[in-house]
């Protein structure tokens, strides 16, 4: 029974760190004030479901899903690069409102406010991840190769260029670079992994609704982040660990479930409100939320 | 034909009142404090549980239930500016940390909302539903009208405050240019403190109206504050009267658009006006510019 609960935890610190590791490329490397992160996870997680329940192959669907998201990066990504600060806060906001309106009322497609049931787990080249343990060994991987894969993209050139780009947009076009462009790789590949972090919640989870993709949701990742400190990996990764595993002490402490819901959102919106007060910078960033 | 058209354009203005009553209150704490003042939402939100609160559960007597909520989104705009938002003006933080502060504060305040009276919707049964007026075939009901009616008399009240009062035209100084107003001997803390407790009394308002018309939700603070926000950046934000304008134009665009969409999507509609004026006139119908840092 531990067990059980302890893989349950370590899968959702996983799907977690996706997440949380590429909001940060948006948001911490590129220095794009992101709200609609949340949107990208929902928009992967519906399209997996659906392909999924189309009879897809799994691997199939989660690349689809993940391109889907990255699509919408990119669009995204258009009226972005004219607009900065809570402009671009609020626009990314907004996409994400608009995203949550279309999952609730296509309902042909989405069935609406009554969700997708029976999400399939994943068989990928004949391997069944539908026990827990195994879908675990599945989020681990995907989870380290995307830790990786973004550790290596914002060492590079790439990386750098991007972090010029956030902290001196004019300087760093004057040596020649495409700012804009930059923005754009950069919110493409972030909501690409934002949609793999979604495929696999919608497959672990196996029922999804649009409730799950709401600006609520976006709290914890959004704490995740700024506690790990602005543009820092190994910073984020602790701040997951900590943030998923935290509120669940809510749970030992006998509090009745009903309750434990608005609990946990006051508990994250109440760290979020004192992190940036008292230490806006998180435990390992290296730069100021702008 | 023209009783759909009348329908929708009497829709339209309803909503559009209930979203200037929003968007008045936070477009005037935004005009001196230059802050995307999301939290309140979530002052309106509290505001019209305390209503259901001192009016169904303690049975108190309406006008005195509702003078009292006034009292509290005032006071509580009051306590927010000078326990939340002060230290971090105090700490020179961003625009970008206010707002994501102010977010958060939303999202606690409807927490507590949630907490305290939980997740089923509430309502205030003062007027039972009553017969509409039938006008020309659309259907307006009284109460409709009683908010349309005060709505219009507060924002003609709230103008007056603004040109002819003391404090109005030192609000519109210290909006204006705050280092100036702070030169001829105005205080720009007290200011500020001045437009949290008219603005929330506003929200308060809104609350009351809010809540007789529509059921009383943990969310409702979140909801309204879309629309709100969205209705005073197309109107132009940081004015009263152009957030009162954007707010009519909203609710009559979304109305309008039902006609081409399911009504669900009005919160889409909404937003992609939004996209419209942040991309092709972000400073509003008015055209005063929105601060952007």
């Amino acid at each position: 029974m531990i067990d059980a609960y302890f893989i349950h935890l370590l899968v959702l610190i996983g799907i977690y760190l996706i997440l949380a590791i590429s909001l940060q490329l948006s948001l911490g490397y590129s220095g794009l004030l992101n709200l609609g992160h949340i949107a990208f996870f929902g928009i992967g997680a519906y399209a997996y479901a659906i392909l999924a329940l189309g009879g897809l192959s799994s691997i199939f669907c989660l690349l689809i899903a993940g391109a889907l998201a990255a699509f919408f990066g990119y669009l995204l990504s258009i009226p972005i690069n004219k607009l900065k600060g809570d402009y671009l806060a609020l626009m990314s906001l907004g996409f994400s409102f608009v995203v949550y309106a279309v999952l609730l009322n296509w309902d042909q497609l989405t069935r609406g406010p009554l969700g997708l049931p029976g999400i399939p787990r994943p068989l990928i080249f004949g391997f069944d991840f539908s026990s827990n343990a195994s879908f675990l060994a599945l989020v681990s991987i995907i989870a380290l190769a995307s830790y990786f894969f973004l550790h290596r993209l914002v060492k590079s050139l790439f990386g750098r260029a991007l972090e010029a780009t956030r902290d001196d947009e004019l300087a760093t076009r004057s040596l020649g670079k495409n700012t804009f462009r930059l923005k754009s790789i950069s919110l493409i590949i972030s909501a690409f992994f934002a949609g793999i972090a979604g495929s696999l919640f919608a497959s672990y989870i196996t029922f999804i609704d649009p409730s799950s993709f709401t600006f609520v949701n976006l709290i914890p990742i959004l704490l995740i982040v700024i506690i790990g400190g602005i543009a820092s990996l190994p910073g984020t990764f602790l701040a997951t660990v900590f943030i998923v595993l935290l509120p669940e002490l809510f749970r030992f402490v006998g509090l009745p479930s009903e309750i434990l819901g608005p609990v946990r959102q006051i508990f994250y919106a109440l760290t979020l409100i004192l992190i940036i007060y008292f230490k806006p910078r998180g435990f390992y960033g290296k730069i100021d939320l702008e | 034909m023209t009783s759909i058209f009348l329908q929708l354009l009497i829709n339209g203005v309803i909503a559009g009142a209930i979203y200037a009553l929003v968007a008045s209150g936070f477009s005037l704490i935004y005009s001196t404090n230059k802050f995307v003042h999301f939290a309140h939402g979530g002052v309106i939100a509290l505001s019209a549980y305390f209503l259901f609160w001192l009016f169904s559960s303690l049975g108190l007597n309406f006008v005195v239930a509702i003078l009292l909520t006034v009292l509290f989104s005032a006071l509580l705009g009051y306590l927010l500016n000078k326990f939340f938002y002060k230290p971090f003006r105090a700490k020179k933080a961003s625009d970008s940390i206010l707002l994501v502060s102010s977010i958060a504060l939303l999202i606690l305040l409807e927490s507590v909302a949630l907490l305290l009276f939980g997740a089923d919707v509430k309502t205030i049964d003062l007027i039972k539903t009553s017969k509409g007026i039938e006008i020309a075939g659309a259907i307006i009901t009284p109460l409709q009208l009683v908010i349309v009616f005060i709505s219009v008399v507060l924002f003609f009240g709230l103008y007056l405050l603004m040109k002819k009062t003391k404090i109005g035209k030192a609000m519109r100084a210290v909006a204006d240019n705050k280092d100036v107003a702070e030169i001829i001997g105005i205080s720009s803390e007290k200011i500020y403190s001045w437009s949290f407790v008219i603005g929330s009394a506003i929200a308060g308002i809104a609350a009351i109206l809010i809540s007789l018309e529509q059921n009383i939700t943990p969310t409702m603070g979140t909801n309204l504050m879309i629309k709100g926000f969205t209705g005073a950046i197309i109107g132009g934000v940081g004015s009263v009267p152009g957030a009162i304008l954007g707010s009519f134009l909203l609710g009559l665009v979304e109305n309008f658009g039902i006609w081409f969409l399911p009504s669900g999507y009005k919160d889409a509609i909404a937003f992609i006006l939004l996209f419209a004026f942040l991309l092709f006139r972000p400073q509003g119908i008015l055209g005063i510019k929105y601060n952007q840092k």
